[in-house]
C-alpha cells in the first residue's frame, strides 16, 4: 500500500501548537496521574491515559505531515517505527530515571528519533525535508503513549511495578500495537486527496479512547489503578470522538447515503 | 512432557492455525484490506466509483496483531481473576472483534470521504452489512490465534506471556494472509473482466469489476469467491507455519540434549530445501503448461 | 543513579552483539522479495505485501522458536540457529503458498522482469512476463533469496534476544524474558523499517539492482542500533 502524495499537507492547526499540546499534555497527564494517585487515590490513574491520548493525537498529526510526502512504502511502517523506538526509550527512561523517568524517556526518544531522521535523509537519501523533525516527534509521541498507558494500567511509573504488572505479564504488547495503530491509523484511514486535518485528528482521539478502554481493562486487576473509571471515561471519549468524526465525514464526503446505486455518468462529468 | 502429548497439542495448534489463516484472509477480502485495496482506492479516481468496503485499517499484520493482542490481554486479565480459559478466550475474542469493527468503520468512512472530488459516496448500508461480517471473521481469527497462543504458553511452557505470543502470531498470520490469499483477491477477483492467466496490465489499473452476479458487487461477494481458493490456501500456509515450526522441536526435543537440538535445526533446513525444490517444480510445470507470453525476438529473426 | 560506565564495560560484548543483530536484520530485509501493492495484483515480482510486515512476520516467528530454545539451553549457536530455522520455515511456507496463488489462482508462471536469465536456474525470464507488468510470482532466485533473508532475520533477531537475556542483572527470569522479548521486538521493527525506506518498499531479491544499496541501510542500522543497544544494556543491566 504505497501511499501519500508529494508535498506538504495543509493544516488548519499549526504543527507547533500540536507539538506543545502533545508534550505538555502528555507529561502533565503522566505526572498528574502519578501524584494524584498517591494523594487522592487509585481512581485518578485514568489521567495517565489522557496524557497518552495527547501523545497519540500528536503522533497522528506528525504521521500525517511526514507521510504526505510519500514514504515509498505504506503508512503503517512509520507507526511501527514510532512504537519500536518508543518502547526502547520508555523502558530505558523508566528503568533508570526514577522520578525523572518520563522526562528521561522523552529525551532519549527525541535523540533516537532525531538520529533515525538524520540517517534517513543523509544516508538513505530519502529527501523529505521535514524528516528529522517528524522522526523526533514520532518517537517522542510513541514514548509518551507507552508511558501514559502504562501509568493508566498501574497508577505509577515506578519501574518495579511497571515491570511486574505491564512488561512481565505481556500487556506491553497491547500498548505497543494499540498505541501504534492509534498513531498510524488516523492518517491511513483518511488517506486521499480530500483529507482534512481536523477529521484525521478526531479519528486519532477516537482511537486513543479505545486504547484508554483497553488500559482500563488491564487496570481492573491492578491494585494501584482503577479500571472502572478509566473504562467509563474511555467510552465517553470514544463516543465524543466517533460522533465528532462522523460529523466531519458527513461534512467532507461527496454524499452520505443510506443506500443507492453508483453515481450516474452525467454526475461523474 | 510426553512426546505423544506434545504431538497432540501441536496437531490441535495446527488445526486452529489453519482456521485462523482461512478466516483472516476472508476477513481481509470482505473488507478489502491491505495491498489489493490500492485498486479499490484507485478506482474512483479512474471514474469507477464502487460499492466495495475499503478497510484501510493498516497493513494486515498490524491490524491482526492488534486484534490478537487485545484478545490476549483481555483473556489474560480474565484468567488472572480466575475465569475458565475457554470463557476468557471467547470474551477476549469478542472484545477484539468489537474494537476491530470500529477500525473497519472509521477506515471506510475516512477513505470514502477523502475521495470527494472523485464523487465516491459513502454508502451506509455497505457499512451496516459488512461490519458484522468483518467482526464475525475477526472473532474466529482472534479466537483461533488465542487458542494457539494459550496452548503454547500453558501446555508447551513457552516463556513468552500470552499477550505477547498472541501479538507475534497476529503479525505472522497477517503477513501470511497478505502474502498468499490476497493475491487471489487482488489479481483475479478484482479483475475478472480481463482474460485469466496473466498479471494485471498497468493500463487496466483501477478498472475493477463493480457488478456482481446480482446487483452491484460488494465485499461479501468477494469473500464468496475467495473462499474457494484464496482463503483455504492461506489457512494451509499459516497452519503449516505453526505446525512445522513446532514440529521440528516436538519430534527432536532439544531438552534431551544439544545434539538433538541440532538435529531439529537440520530437520528445519531439510523442510526448507524440500520447499525450494517444490517451488522449482511448480515453476517448471507452470512454464511448460502456460507457455510464453511473447515470442523470442532472436529466434523469430532466425526463422524469418 | 546507576554506574553507567561500569555496566557498559561489563556488557560491552552484548552491546556489540545487539548491534550486530540489528545490522543482520537490516541486511536481511534486502533479501526478502517483496513487490508491495503491485505484486498483489501480479504486477510485480515478489510477495504481495510490505517489506516491514513480511520481515517482521518471519523474524518474529524465529523469535518465538528462539525463545523456546533459550529456555532449555544456553548454547548460543543453537539458539541462533533455531531462530533462523523458524524464520526460514515461515517465509518459505509463505512463498510456497504464494506460488500456488500465482500459478493456480491467477494462472501466470513465476517470472522476473529485472533480469533476463534467472541467475540460479539460468531460465529465460522476459518471455514469461505478461504484458503491462513487471513480472509476477517467485522465480527460484527470489525464493532462495527470500529463504536467505528470512534466515538472516531470524538469526539477527535471536541474537538480539540472546544478548539481552545474557546481560548481568538482578531480575527474576520471567521479568527478564518480558523485558528482553519486547526490547527485541522494538529493535526488530526499527531495523525492519530503515531498510524498507532504503529500497523504497519493493525489491526482487539479491539479483535486483536495488540490492546494491544495502550498505546505506546497514550503516544507518549500525548507528541506530548501537544507540538502542546502549539503552537496552543500561536499562537491563541497571536492574
Amino acid at each position: 500500500m504505497s501511499a501519500g502524495g508529494s508535498g506538504a499537507a495543509a493544516e488548519a492547526i499549526p504543527q507547533n501548537n500540536i507539538i506543545a499540546f502533545g508534550v505538555a499534555g502528555g507529561l502533565i497527564g503522566i505526572y498528574a496521574a502519578y501524584f494524584l494517585v498517591d494523594i487522592a487515590g487509585q481512581y485518578m490513574s485514568f489521567i495517565g491515559a489522557l496524557g497518552a491520548i495527547c501523545g497519540m493525537i500528536w503522533g497522528a498529526a506528525a504521521v500525517r505531515r511526514v507521510a504526505s510526502y510519500g514514504l515509498g512504502t505504506g503508512v503503517p511502517s512509520i507507526g511501527m517505527l514510532a512504537l519500536g523506538m518508543g518502547v526502547l526509550a520508555a523502558t530505558f527512561g523508566l528503568a533508570v530515571g526514577g522520578i525523572a523517568g518520563p522526562v528521561l524517556a522523552v529525551i532519549s526518544a527525541a535523540i533516537i528519533g532525531l538520529m533515525v531522521g538524520i540517517l534517513a535523509n543523509k544516508v538513505l537519501k530519502m529527501g523529505i525535508p521535514i524528516m528529522e523533525v517528524s522522526m523526533t516527534e514520532i518517537a517522542t509521541a510513541g514514548t509518551i503513549t507507552i508511558v501514559g498507558l502504562a501509568v493508566a494500567m498501574t497508577g505509577t511509573f515506578d519501574f518495579a511495578v511497571i515491570l511486574e504488572q505491564v512488561i512481565t505479564t505481556g500487556y506491553i504488547a497491547v500498548i505497543f500495537i494499540a498505541g501504534g495503530l492509534a498513531i498510524l491509523h488516523p492518517f491511513n484511514a483518511n488517506l486521499g486527496p480530500d483529507e482534512k486535518q481536523d477529521r484525521t485528528l478526531m479519528c486519532g482521539l477516537e482511537k486513543g479512547a479505545i486504547t484508554m478502554i483497553i488500559a482500563g481493562i488491564v487496570a481492573s486487576v491492578n491494585e494501584g489503578a482503577s479500571g472502572a473509571l478509566t473504562i467509563l471515561i474511555g467510552l465517553a471519549l470514544w463516543y465524543i470522538g466517533f460522533s465528532g468524526y462522523y460529523d466531519r465525514v458527513k461534512r467532507d464526503a461527496y454524499d452520505v447515503v443510506g443506500s443507492g446505486l453508483l453515481p450516474s455518468k452525467e454526475e461523474l462529468e | 512432557m510426553e512426546p505423544l502429548t506434545g504431538m497432540g497439542v501441536l496437531a490441535l495448534m495446527g488445526a486452529a492455525a489453519t482456521i485462523a489463516g482461512a478466516s483472516e484472509d476472508l476477513e481481509s477480502d470482505v473488507g478489502s484490506q491491505s495491498n489489493p485495496n490500492s485498486q479499490v482506492q484507485l478506482a474512483p479516481q479512474m471514474m469507477y466509483p464502487h460499492r466495495i468496503h475499503s478497510k484501510a485499517v493498516s497493513g494486515e499484520p498490524p491490524s491482526n496483531a492488534l486484534m490478537c493482542a487485545i484478545g490476549g490481554t483481555t483473556a489474560s486479565v480474565l484468567v488472572s481473576t480466575g475465569a475458565s480459559a475457554a470463557l476468557a478466550l471467547a470474551i477476549g475474542a469478542i472484545v477484539a472483534a468489537t474494537i476491530h469493527g470500529t477500525y473497519a468503520a472509521t477506515s471506510y468512512l475516512g477513505r470514502s470521504a477523502s475521495q470527494k472530488r472523485f464523487k465516491q459516496p459513502v454508502y451506509l448500508d455497505v457499512m451496516r452489512s459488512h461490519i458484522p461480517v468483518i467482526m464475525g471473521y475477526s472473532f474466529i481469527t482472534t479466537f483461533c490465534i488465542l487458542v494457539v497462543s494459550y496452548l503454547m504458553a500453558t501446555v508447551l511452557a513457552h516463556p513468552f506471556p500470552l499477550p505477547l505470543l498472541a501479538f507475534i502470531w497476529g503479525i505472522t498470520v497477517g503477513a501470511v494472509g497478505s502474502s498468499t490469499g490476497d493475491v487471489h483477491y487482488g489479481a483475479e477477483r478484482q479483475f475478472q473482466n480481463v482474460e485469466y492467466g496473466s498479471g494485471l496490465n498497468a493500463a487496466n489499473s483501477g478498472n475493477i469489476v463493480r457488478k456482481a452476479e446480482s446487483g452491484l458487487r460488494n465485499g461479501i461477494d468477494n469473500s464468496w469467491f475467495c473462499a474457494k481458493f484464496g482463503g483455504p490456501v492461506t489457512g494451509l500456509a499459516f497452519g503449516m507455519t505453526v505446525f512445522l515450526s513446532g514440529w521440528i522441536t516436538a519430534v527432536f526435543d532439544p531438552s534431551r540434549g544439544d545434539a538433538i537440538g541440532w538435529v531439529s535445526v537440520i530437520a528445519g533446513v531439510i523442510i526448507v530445501l524440500i520447499l525450494i525444490l517444490w517451488n522449482r517444480n511448480i515453476e517448471v510445470a507452470a512454464r511448460k503448461a502456460y507457455g510464453t507470453y511473447k515470442e523470442d525476438e532472436n529466434e523469430a529473426e532466425v526463422a524469418a | 543513579m546507576i554506574d553507567i560506565a561500569g555496566i557498559l564495560m561489563d556488557n560491552i560484548l552484548y552491546v556489540i552483539l545487539i548491534t550486530l543483530g540489528g545490522v543482520l536484520i537490516s541486511w536481511s530485509v534486502h533479501f526478502v522479495p517483496v513487490g508491495g501493492a503491485p505484486a498483489a495484483m501480479a504486477q510485480a515480482t515478489g510477495i504481495g505485501t510490505g517489506t516491514v510486515q513480511l520481515a517482521a512476520g518471519a523474524g518474529l516467528t524465529g523469535l518465538i522458536t528462539a525463545g523456546a530454545m533459550m529456555q532449555i539451553t544456553d548454547n548460543m549457536a543453537l539458539v541462533l540457529a533455531s531462530g533462523a530455522a523458524g524464520a526460514m520455515i515461515m517465509i518459505s511456507v509463505t512463498m510456497m503458498v504464494g506460488t500456488w496463488s500465482y500459478v493456480y489462482g491467477v494462472g501466470c508462471p513465476p517470472a522476473s522482469a529485472k533480469v533476463k536469465y534467472d541467475p540460479i536456474t539460468k531460465d529465460r525470464q522476459d518471455l514469461y512476463v505478461s504484458q503491462g507488468t513487471e513480472g509476477h510470482g517467485l522465480p527460484t532466485v527470489s525464493f532462495v533469496s527470500g529463504v536467505i533473508g528470512g534466515g538472516l532475520g531470524g538469526f539477527g533477531g535471536s541474537m538480539v534476544y540472546y544478548a539481552l537475556m545474557s546481560i548481568e542483572n538482578g531480575l527474576a527470569l520471567p521479568d527478564l524474558v518480558g523485558i528482553a522479548s519486547i526490547f527485541a521486538v522494538g529493535v526488530f521493527f526499527v531495523n525492519a523499517v530503515i531498510p524498507s525506506y532504503n529500497i523504497g518498499g519493493t525489491i526482487e531479491g539479491f539479483h535486483d539492482p536495488k540490492f546494491k544499496r544495502f550498505p546505506r541501510a546497514v550503516l544507518s542500522s549500525l548507528v541506530a542500533t548501537f544507540f538502542c543497544a546502549i539503552l537496552g544494556v543500561l536499562a537491563i543491566g541497571g536492574l
